[in-house]
C-alpha cells in the first residue's frame, strides 16, 4: 500500500536564499507548498527600545543598521522627523547632498536586489556585474562620508561632510556610465526567455490586496497603484526634479522586476538634475543647538526608501532622548503577504517570490 | 531565443574585459581620506572633558583622568583611555565632538584578532596607531 | 593491440595489462577533471570580470584543484546518525563507477581506443543510466528532506531527458547504419553529422546539459532552493566522488558529442596534417567551453517547466528529427 504524507520543511534560518536569518516553516506535499509560516526575529536588536536611552545624534548610527543596503534613507528619515519637530530650515547645499546620496543609495540597493534575485534564480553572473556598478557607488559614498555601508552621514540640521573636491564631477560621470551598464543588464537578463518563464505570473496579487496588506514601494507600484512619496508628498527638494514614477500593472514578480529596473533609471535622472542644480557654495548645517531637544509633542514623517515607505514616529517630552521612537519599516510590512502568496506554489517559486519582495532582514527584525 | 543569444553575447564580451577585482591582501587597499577607521589618540591633547565617552552610542569608550602633575596648571590630564573594539561601530561621533582633536580617525581597518580580549585597546595602543591619519587632522 | 589482447585466451598478464591501461585512462581523466574544474572557474571568473583562482600554483592557480581535493581527502568522514549507512556509503560509488565505465567504448582517435564493441552507443546510454540510481540513493539514504527532494528531482530529470537524448541520436545511427562509435566517426569523413541533422544536434546538446545537470538544468543541486540537492549531507571524499562523477560525465558527454556530431578526430578540410587526437581535443574543448559559457549566462529553469520542455518540446523535435534524417539519407546519402 502506497501512502503519501505531507512533510514539514524548514527553510532557514540558515539557507542561501532567505537573504539573512529568516525562517519559513513549510508544509509541503511533494514540492507543492500547502502552508507557510514565516518566523522572524533572529536579527532583532531592539533599535526602537535602545533609542529611548540615546540622544538624537546617537540614534543615527543605529538606523544605518536597519536597512543596511540603503542606510542613507534611514539616516534621512530620523533627521527629517527631528527637523520637522524643531521646525528647522535646512541649507540648500545640504539638501542637494542628501538627495544625491539617497538616490545613489537607492541605485545601489536596487543593484544588490537585482544581483541577488538572479542569483536566487540560478544565474550567477548578473550578481557580479551588479556589484561592479554598486562598488562604484559605494566608493563614491565612501569618499563622501568615510564608510561603505553604515554611512552615518546625515545630522539633524544638515549633513556631516561637504562634498570633497571633484566629487560632484565624479557623480556626473557616473550617471552616463551607469546608463550604459544598465543596457547590458537588460541584454543579459531582461529578454532572457528562461528568466521570463521564471517570473511571469509568479507571486501575483491584486491592487486591493496590495493596499490591504499595506505594501509599499515597488511591491505596490507593480499592481498599478501610482504612489510614490517623492511625488505625492514631496519632502526635501524632490519637487524640483523632473522624474516619472514607474508603474506596472501585472502585479507579478515580472512587474516588480521591471519596476525596480525602471526606478534605477529614474534615480539616475534625479541624480543628473541634482548635480546640475547643485549650488556652488553654501552652508551644510543649519543653526542647531549643541544638545538637540525637540519640543514636547510628537511627529510622524514618511519617505520613500528603496523598499517602500519608511516612516519615523517620535514622541518627545522635550528631553534630549525621545520618549518613544517607532520606525515603520517597509520590509516588515511587505513581508506580511508572503504566506498568502506561497500557498499552492512549488519550492522553486518560493525563492522567486521571496526574492521578488526584496526584504532586508535587518529591517524586518528591527 | 533572441534573449538567450543576447545574454550569451554579453558574457562573451565581458570575457576579454579588464577585470575589476583588487589585489587586496597582497596590495593595500586605497581608501579615501575620510574613511572611518580605527581611532588614533593623542594623550597630550586630551583635556578629559568626557564628551567622547558621553556621545558614544555603544558606550565603548572608558576614560579616567588625574590631576595635572604641575600644580601651577589647572585642569586634568588623561590617565587611562580604553576603547572596546568589540562593540565600537566606528561611527565617528567621538572625533566629531572632541574639542581638542585628541581623538581622530585613521584609515586603518584591520582589526581581526584571535582573542576577544585583544580587541580591548588601551591608551598606549591607540597612541601608537598613528599611520594613515586623516589629512585635516595631521599635526 | 587491444584487438589482439581481446581475442587471446585470458590470463593474469592480460589482466595486468588491462588494469594498467585502465589506470592510465583514469589518470588522464582525473587530470582532465582537475583542469576542467580550474578552467571552469577561470573562464567563469573572466566572464564575471574577476580573475578566479590565483593563489596556489602560481598566478594561474594551477594547483588549486589539487589543493581542494587534498583538503577533501583529509576531511573528517561524516555519516549522519540516522542515515541509512550501507546505502549512504554505496551511493557515491554507484554514481561514480558508471561514469568511468562508459569511457571504455570511447574512441579518442584512430588508434587510441579501448573496447571497440559493436553496440558502443547503446552501451554508453545504458550504463550512464545507472548513475541516476546512485543520486537517488544518496538523496534517500541521507535522511534529509532537502537531499530527498534533490534526489527525486534528479531521478525525474535524468529519466525524462534520457528519452530525447536517445531519440536524437537515432538520426546518426540511421546515417551510419551502425551503433559502433568508430564506424560513426568514419561515416563523418566528408561532412559532420552536426550539419546533416542539426535538429538532432541541438536536441542532443540540450538533453546532455540536462543529463549532466548543468545550468540551466541544475535543479537537482539547485543551491538557492535545495541548498545542495542530493549530496547535502555528504562531505569529504564521498562528496568528492559525486563531484568527480559529474565532471567525468562532462568528459564523457563532451567526447560522445564530438564523436557523434562533430566528426571525432576527422580534420577540417585542408588541415589534415594535424594529428587526429588534437582535432578531437579541440572539438572537445569547444563543447566544454560552450557548456561553461552557458553556465555563466543563464538562470535556472523551473522543475515543472523542465518536464514540460522535455516531453512537449524536445521529444517531438527528436521524433521529427528521425523522419528528417531518414529523408536526408534517402535523398542525399544514397
Amino acid at each position: 500500500m502506497i501512502r503519501t504524507e505531507e512533510m514539514l520543511l524548514n527553510v532557514g534560518p540558515q539557507h542561501p536564499s532567505t537573504h539573512g536569518v529568516f525562517r519559513i516553516i513549510l508544509k509541503i506535499d511533494g514540492e507543492t507548498v500547502i502552508e507557510a509560516t514565516p518566523v522572524i526575529g533572529y536579527l532583532h536588536r531592539g533599535t526602537e527600545k535602545l533609542a529611548e536611552n540615546l540622544q538624537y545624534t546617537q540614534i543615527i548610527p543605529y538606523t544605518d543598521r536597519m536597512d543596511y543596503l540603503s542606510a542613507m534613507t534611514n539616516n534621512y528619515v530620523i533627521c527629517h522627523a527631528v527637523e520637522t519637530m524643531m521646525g528647522l530650515e535646512i541649507p540648500e547645499r545640504a539638501e542637494y547632498l542628501r538627495v544625491i546620496a539617497m538616490e545613489l543609495g537607492r541605485i545601489a540597493s536596487h543593484l544588490v536586489w537585482y544581483g541577488t534575485y538572479l542569483l536566487d534564480l540560478g544565474a550567477m553572473s548578473p550578481f557580479l556585474y551588479a556589484f561592479r556598478e554598486r562598488e562604484a557607488i559605494i566608493n563614491l559614498l565612501n569618499e563622501l562620508c568615510g564608510a561603505r555601508l553604515t554611512f552615518n552621514y546625515m545630522r539633524v540640521g544638515g549633513v556631516k561632510w561637504d562634498a570633497p573636491e571633484g566629487w560632484i564631477e565624479k557623480v556626473r560621470d557616473f550617471v552616463p556610465y551607469m546608463r550604459e551598464q544598465l543596457k547590458g543588464y537588460h541584454d543579459l537578463v531582461t529578454g532572457n526567455e528562461i528568466f521570463l518563464n521564471r517570473v511571469k505570473g509568479i507571486g501575483y496579487y491584486t491592487k486591493e490586496e496590495a493596499i490591504d496588506y499595506s505594501l509599499s514601494g515597488a511591491n505596490l507600484r507593480c499592481t498599478g497603484v501610482n504612489w510614490d512619496l517623492r511625488k505625492d508628498e514631496p519632502y526635501s527638494i524632490y519637487d524640483r526634479f523632473d522624474f516619472d514614477v514607474p508603474v506596472f500593472h501585472t502585479g507579478d514578480a515580472w512587474a516588480r522586476y521591471q519596476c525596480r529596473m525602471a526606478e534605477i533609471e529614474e534615480s539616475l535622472k534625479i541624480v543628473e538634475q541634482a548635480v546640475e542644480q547643485f549650488p556652488a557654495e553654501g552652508a551644510i548645517m543649519a543653526k542647531v543647538p549643541r544638545i538637540i531637544k525637540p519640543p514636547k509633542g510628537e511627529a510622524f514623517v514618511r519617505i520613500e526608501s528603496p523598499r517602500g515607505e519608511i516612516g519615523c514616529y517620535i514622541a518627545s517630552e522635550g528631553k534630549k532622548e525621545p520618549y518613544r521612537l517607532k520606525f515603520r519599516r517597509p520590509s516588515f510590512y511587505n513581508l506580511q503577504i508572503l504566506p498568502k502568496l506561497l500557498v499552492g506554489e512549488n519550492l522553486a517559486n518560493l525563492i522567486a517570490i521571496l526574492g521578488g519582495i526584496d526584504i532586508v532582514l535587518g529591517e524586518v527584525d528591527g | 531565443m533572441l534573449g538567450l543569444t543576447k545574454g550569451l553575447k554579453y558574457t562573451l564580451k565581458n570575457l576579454t574585459k579588464q577585470n575589476v577585482t583588487t589585489k587586496y591582501p597582497d596590495a593595500p587597499l586605497e581608501l579615501p581620506d575620510r574613511f572611518r577607521g580605527i581611532q588614533k589618540f593623542y594623550p597630550e591633547k586630551c583635556i578629559v572633558c568626557n564628551q567622547c565617552a558621553a556621545i558614544c552610542p555603544t558606550e565603548c569608550i572608558q576614560l579616567t583622568g588625574k590631576k595635572h602633575p604641575d600644580p601651577a596648571k589647572k585642569g586634568k590630564i588623561i590617565d587611562t583611555y580604553d576603547i572596546n573594539f568589540e562593540i565600537c561601530i566606528l561611527c565617528d561621533l567621538c572625533t566629531e565632538v572632541c574639542p581638542t582633536e585628541a581623538i581622530v580617525m585613521t584609515n586603518n581597518f584591520e582589526l581581526a584578532e584571535y582573542s576577544r580580549d585583544e580587541l580591548f585597546k588601551d591608551m598606549r595602543w591607540l597612541d601608537e596607531n598613528d599611520a594613515n591619519i586623516r589629512k585635516e587632522n595631521k599635526v | 593491440m587491444i584487438e589482439h589482447l581481446l581475442q587471446s585466451p585470458p590470463g593474469w598478464i592480460h589482466f595486468l595489462i588491462f588494469f594498467c591501461l585502465g589506470a592510465i585512462l583514469l589518470a588522464i581523466v582525473l587530470g582532465f577533471v582537475t583542469y576542467a574544474i580550474l578552467a571552469e572557474r577561470k573562464v567563469l571568473g573572466f566572464m564575471q570580470i574577476r580573475i578566479g583562482p590565483n593563489r596556489i600554483g602560481g598566478r594561474f592557480g594551477l594547483l588549486q584543484t589539487v589543493a581542494d581535493v587534498f583538503k577533501l581527502l583529509i576531511k573528517e568522514d561524516i555519516i549522519p546518525k540516522l542515515a541509512d549507512r550501507p546505502l549512504f556509503i554505496l551511493a557515491p560509488i554507484l554514481a561514480f563507477a558508471p561514469s568511468f565505465l562508459v569511457l571504455a567504448v570511447m574512441p579518442f582517435s584512430e588508434n587510441v581506443k579501448f573496447a571497440d564493441i559493436g553496440v558502443g552507443l547503446l552501451y554508453y546510454i545504458a550504463v550512464s543510466g545507472i548513475s541516476a540510481i546512485g543520486m537517488l540513493l544518496g538523496g534517500w539514504a541521507s535522511n534529509n528532506k532537502y537531499s530527498l527532494l534533490g534526489g527525486m528531482r534528479s531521478a525525474a530529470q535524468m529519466i525524462s531527458y534520457e528519452i530525447p537524448l536517445v531519440m536524437s541520436v537515432i538520426g546518426v545511427i540511421l546515417f551510419t547504419g551502425s551503433l559502433n562509435l568508430t564506424d560513426i566517426v568514419e561515416g563523418q569523413k566528408h561532412v559532420a553529422y552536426m550539419f546533416l541533422s542539426p535538429i538532432g544536434f541541438i536536441v542532443f546538446f540540450i538533453s546532455s546539459l540536462a543529463e549532466l545537470s548543468r545550468t540551466p538544468f541544475d535543479l537537482p543541486e539547485a543551491e538557492s532552493e535545495l541548498v545542495a540537492g542530493y549530496h547535502v549531507e555528504y562531505s569529504g571524499f564521498r562528496w568528492a566522488f559525486f563531484m568527480l562523477a559529474e565532471y567525468v560525465y562532462l568528459f564523457a558527454m563532451a567526447s560522445l558529442m564530438t564523436v557523434l556530431f562533430l566528426g571525432g578526430w576527422n580534420p577540417i578540410p585542408f588541415l589534415g596534417f594535424i594529428p587526429g587526437v588534437i582535432w578531437f581535443a579541440l572539438k572537445f574543448s569547444l563543447i566544454v567551453f560552450i557548456m561553461i559559457w552557458i553556465r555563466g549566462t543563464f538562470p535556472r529553469i523551473r522543475a515543472d517547466q523542465l518536464m514540460e520542455f522535455a516531453w512537449k518540446v524536445l521529444l517531438p523535435l527528436a521524433l521529427l528529427n528521425i523522419f528528417v534524417s531518414a529523408a536526408v539519407k534517402e535523398l542525399f546519402l544514397k
